[in-house]
């Protein structure tokens, strides 16, 4: 991944225990925990499209514009930070009935790979977090 | 990158991993612990070994397997700001609708 020029893009899936509707407003909503507008220290948020949005979170801020609107089905938002080098990525969410639940599903496409964005540190504590508890189910024996 | 994440897909790996952690080990000992038979366990050292997370030593008559960390640290920097930024975000989304579901 030497080339500069390569776009990453990152898909996320998650059954959320509620309807579409809810899920999708809950998403919009600054109230609710785990949108990205919940975890910042100011924000503006116009959820409309053309709407545009900012929020900062430990001097980091972020910027976009809601280019798709379809309740409850779809949004569609732009994403630049410092981390996409003041370029817009892409942010695709997509709400699907499954049952009762919801099949939520977020596609961060269009990220520059840089060297910036790749947070060798807190990928490396998160990697050495996860793995001990992998060595704990290993079939490992005591010797 | 990829024989990497195959190589400690394994619990066996890992455990092979774990337990040159400490230092080298003669090969005959590495297979000890396990109940499979020594040739299932040079396969998983061979895929470890393609994958650059052990090396092969060869003292007299015996073979010592160390490991190698630094393609481990490689994977590990491949976790994306994003990546871990979303899955944060997107646990404690569902956990919200989770615990207000209980």
């Amino acid at each position: 991944m030497k080339n500069s020029n390569k776009m990453l893009e990152f898909k996320f899936e998650r059954t959320i225990p509620a309807p579409p509707g809810e899920v999708f407003d809950a998403w919009l909503n600054p109230e609710i925990p785990g949108n990205p507008w919940n975890a910042a220290e100011k924000f503006i948020l116009d959820p409309r499209v053309d709407g545009l949005f900012y929020w900062t979170l430990k001097r980091t801020s972020h910027y976009g514009r809601f280019t798709e609107m379809e309740r409850p089905g779809r949004i569609q938002h732009t994403w630049m930070s410092p981390k996409t080098l003041g370029q817009e990525s892409i942010v695709t969410l997509t709400f699907k009935k499954q049952g009762e639940d919801t099949l939520m599903t977020l596609v961060h496409s269009d990220l520059p790979d840089h060297e910036l964005a790749r947070g060798h540190e807190k990928g490396w504590n998160y990697f050495l977090d996860i793995f001990p508890r992998q060595f704990g189910n290993g079939s490992r024996k005591e010797r | 990158m990829t024989n990497v994440l195959t190589a400690i897909s394994h619990p066996t790996r890992r455990a092979i991993i774990g337990q040159l952690a400490h230092g080298p080990v003669r090969f005959l000992d590495v297979a000890k612990p396990f109940d499979t038979a020594l040739n299932a366990v040079s396969k998983h050292l061979k895929l470890l070994e393609r994958a650059g997370l052990i090396e092969r030593r060869k003292q007299g008559r015996e073979v010592y397997i160390s490991f190698r960390g630094e393609p481990l640290r490689e994977v590990a920097g491949w976790v994306h700001e994003y990546e871990r930024f979303w899955n944060e975000r997107l646990d404690q989304f569902e956990h919200y609708f989770k615990d207000k579901k209980k």
